[in-house]
């Protein structure tokens, strides 16, 4: 027996297997959790009894609900959070040594496992995975989670796996052979006319009976300085590794990582069938950043862009199932996205004529501007430019409508709002947009503040930046000097509450379009999105990205870096969310959307969704605090 | 062997046993505290069969409650050794095989250990006649006559709290079903007994909304209600 483990009757290990089911006991060690089981009371807690008030002093217990449901309020009364079954609170506090914040109510009948604050502590100290969980907590939940997500992904990729498929499916032309005794000069000449990088040698029976690929030709041929009349038997490689045609593509890679070759000869009765390269194999993989990117700024014709739009879908599908966190991939997503509009702007631009000598800025904004674009995204841009006649507007404008047009061909549909640069209303010189920001700051009305919250997120994409960096520079000094505008701002974000509910885990719409779902990207993303907006403009930032913003505004808020990663560890997880939403949507053939069932999510994933709200909910607290609101 | 008790014939102890019977006695109920603060000990047993005066006691399991909570160490749980293995009709209830009855402690010690373990504090079981039956017997035959504790009976005491739920509820898994309390292992002693305190603590919040305050005044209820029913 392990000593470590404490002398334990049929109550703890049943009570240790009934805790196992939850995250962090699910990982403790044994002797670590039938601890923590002998530290433990139960206590109950009829409908609507109180079980910790918001005092100032440090609570004396840790309390795990065993079963049953639990609100955290407010002083004020207004509910904050919904704890059920296998949760703990109030960890903050004890964590903190403070009073709890919350005043936590029954509310059903509720049986709560208690462990004494000094026990809580030790348990800290004694076990790596509940301190884990406790100090990070969100951290360690979204840990767990993209296992969890890396894990089915690769079972789903392995199931319609590339690498199972014939070789032959690979062979895109006959092959290139030649006899034992053809010249090295017209074997090479054969390579070139070809354009491949190898040449078999086959027998009579059109068996392969050696090699040569132009790496070899430098070594054995131009270094060693042979002679070009010389047969080709001289130099190749002989009896060359070959594979069936018919044999899986994964075969192939792993002859070729063990032998170091990069070209194998198939063969079909015996008879030579084909060649697979290293670089045929790994056009399966072509969905590279740097692939895309290359494929898209070779690109001289606007026909064969949408191609690519879906090659990003594809490789932002791919990433997310190597696991790829939030931040990156909408990153990635959006950085792409802007070179192949870049692309669309150069090449509709570059043709017109009536352009030359003006000075305008493409602005992208919304999700774009804030480089924070997920799978389901329409357009929201703009045009700022100098100084233009009437004739040179018009122009500009059928410039944006071709480019408009265009994305909406890529898959970015046109913006049902017209927040479009092809709009005359937002298509304007820098003083038109002065007056313009001026006037929704001034006015405060919804529809000025709706205006704002799309409009003000703007960054420069193709053009002339400066005209985009100074209105940036004016928009910042002039929001920044009107506390009003901004308070504004705070109280219209915090009309979006996160959907965290008090009956159940989440408040569900009821509409009919979506019924049973919440909608990730207005009640999720959004009060990230809308708060760090107000901290950036209050602080004059010039950042547009919610992380980035978050991140330039912390020491301006005076934000702990715990704090700090939790909001944007929430903010992604989100995302993150909806990428997966949406992706599933795609490979089931329906148009993406953020309206998410949380009943299709694993225990897991709900839990840190409600993590993540709580999260929404703090920089919303932040927020009214700072407006005072 | 000669008893050097005089005229109280005990059973044979060891002079170890004989100093833990006698620190026993020295054990105090106190049942006019407030409700909130009583230490209660809940308490299961299990046996050969339904007869309390023969079948033989196979387990003891309890827990005990302070300050309102159940605690889980120091919680009680032993198996009686037994001289011969019960019928193979009571295993299938009880589950104990007769390789682990034979295992268990030796009487007088498993005795001992649950006097130690409840205190003075007042037992408390479900059809609570049949607990305190078996262990007084076996209390009285293994280690002499001892001043028992009072037994509370939370089969009596739910329905006089409940009494719209009572039609519907005789046995403990009724009573359990009805207020939503989940049991590990049904048909462990241990199990049982804490199944058992999760509802004597339902109970308790019960009885102090009725203005009950003290175990006392719980007592003098069910005396009083057993009587008038009786009438």
């Amino acid at each position: 027996m392990n000593p470590a483990i404490p002398l334990a009757n049929s109550l703890h290990r049943a009570t240790a297997d009934a805790l196992r089911r939850q995250a962090p006991f699910s990982t403790m060690a044994e002797h670590e959790l039938l601890w923590l089981v002998q530290h433990l009371s139960v206590s109950y807690f009829p409908h609507d009894a109180v079980l910790l008030e918001p005092v100032a002093n440090p609570p004396e217990v840790l309390f795990i609900i065993k079963q049953g449901t639990v609100t955290g309020a407010t002083a004020a009364g207004q509910t904050v959070l919904q704890l059920a079954a296998g949760e703990m609170f109030p960890l903050g506090a004890l964590l903190a040594g403070r009073g709890a914040a919350n005043r936590y109510l029954a509310s059903t009948d509720t049986f709560c496992y208690l462990l004494p604050a000094a026990d809580f502590h030790a348990l800290l100290a004694k076990s790596t995975e509940f301190n884990d969980f406790c100090t990070r907590r969100i951290a360690s939940l979204l840990e767990e989670s993209q296992r969890a997500v890396q894990s089915e992904y690769a079972l789903a990729l392995d199931d319609e796996s590339r690498f199972a498929r014939p070789l032959a499916s690979l062979i895109r032309r006959p092959p290139l052979s030649v006899a034992a005794a053809t010249p090295l000069a017209d074997a090479l000449a054969a390579m070139e006319t070809a354009r491949v990088g190898s040449v078999v040698v086959t027998d009579a029976a059109d068996q392969p009976i050696g090699i040569l690929t132009l790496k070899d030709v430098l070594a054995r041929v131009t270094l060693a300085k042979v002679p070009l009349v010389t047969a080709i038997s001289a130099v190749m490689t002989p009896d060359p590794a070959t594979l069936p045609a018919e044999a899986p593509v994964a075969d192939a890679l792993v002859m070729m990582a063990r032998q170091g070759i990069h070209h194998i000869p198939l063969v079909e009765a015996g008879r030579l069938a084909g060649v697979v390269s290293e670089k045929d194999i790994f056009a399966l993989r072509r969905l590279s950043v740097d692939g895309i990117t290359s494929a898209i700024m070779r690109c001289a014709d606007t026909v064969r862009l949408p191609a690519l739009a879906h090659d990003i879908g594809d490789l932002a599908h791919s990433l997310l199932a190597q696991g790829m966190d939030a931040e990156n991939l909408t990153a990635i997503i959006s950085s792409l996205n802007d070179r192949l509009t870049e692309r669309i702007i150069t090449l509709e631009s570059r043709a017109d004529a009536a352009l030359t000598g003006l000075h305008w800025c493409w602005l992208a904004l919304g999700s774009e501007g804030r480089m924070e674009q997920t799978l389901a995204t329409d357009q929201d841009n703009a045009l700022i430019f100098d100084a233009a006649d009437d004739v040179q507007r018009d122009a500009l404008l059928a410039f944006a409508l071709r480019v408009n047009n265009r994305l909406d061909a890529c898959g970015f549909p046109l913006c049902k709002g017209g927040v479009m640069a092809s709009n005359p209303k937002w298509c304007l010189p820098a003083a038109g947009w002065q007056q313009q920001f001026s006037q929704w700051i001034d006015h405060g009305s919804p529809e000025a503040l709706l205006n704002a919250s799309i409009f003000f997120d703007f960054r420069p994409l193709a053009g002339d930046a400066a005209l985009a960096l100074d209105l940036r520079a004016w928009l910042n000094r002039t929001a920044s000097k009107n506390p009003r505008f901004l308070h504004q701002l705070a109280g219209n974000a915090l009309r979006n509450r996160p959907p965290l509910g008090v009956v159940r885990d989440f408040v569900l719409s009821e509409d009919d379009a979506h019924p049973h779902t919440l909608d990730l990207k207005l009640n999720g993303a959004t009060p990230f999105v809308d708060a760090a907006r107000i901290f950036a403009l209050a602080a004059g930032s010039p950042q547009t990205n919610t992380a980035k913003r978050l991140r330039a505004a912390a020491q301006a808020l005076n934000l702990p870096d715990n704090e700090l990663a939790d909001w944007n560890r929430g903010f992604h997880f989100l995302q993150l969310l909806r990428l997966r939403h949406q992706h599933g949507q795609q490979r089931a053939g329906q148009p993406p959307d953020n309206h998410l069932d949380p009943d299709t999510l694993n225990p897991l994933d709900r839990r840190i969704l409600k993590e993540a709200l709580r999260q929404a909910r703090k920089v919303q607290a932040r927020l009214a605090m700072d407006y005072g609101l | 062997m000669i008893w050097p008790f005089g005229k109280r014939a005990l059973p044979g102890l060891d002079p170890a046993s004989r100093a833990r019977r006698a620190a026993l006695s020295r054990q105090k109920t106190n049942l006019r505290q407030p409700l909130s603060t009583m230490r209660w000990c809940v308490v299961d047993i299990e046996t050969g069969g339904l007869d309390a005066q023969h079948d033989p006691l196979l387990a003891i399991g309890a827990v005990a409650i302070e300050q309102g909570s159940i605690v889980f160490s120091p919680s009680f749980e032993v198996g009686l050794a037994q001289p011969h293995a019960t019928k193979a009709a009571n295993i299938l209830i009880h589950g104990i095989s007769g390789s682990e009855q034979r295992a268990g402690q030796a009487p007088h010690e498993a005795l001992l250990a649950w006097l130690e373990f409840a205190q003075g504090a007042p037992r408390v079981a479900f059809h609570a006649a049949f607990d305190q039956a078996v262990l007084q017997r076996e209390v009285r035959t293994r280690l002499g006559p001892l001043a028992g504790a009072p037994w509370f009976d939370a089969a009596v005491v739910a329905p006089l709290l409940f009494p719209d739920v009572a039609p519907h509820c005789s046995h403990l898994d009724d009573w359990l079903a009805h207020f939503g309390i989940t049991v590990y292992a049904r048909h462990g002693a241990l199990a049982d007994a804490f199944a058992t305190a999760e509802l004597w603590l339902v109970l308790l919040q019960a009885a102090q909304r009725e203005d009950i305050r003290t175990a006392h005044q719980l007592l003098q209820l069910t005396r009083s209600r057993r009587w008038l029913s009786a009438d």
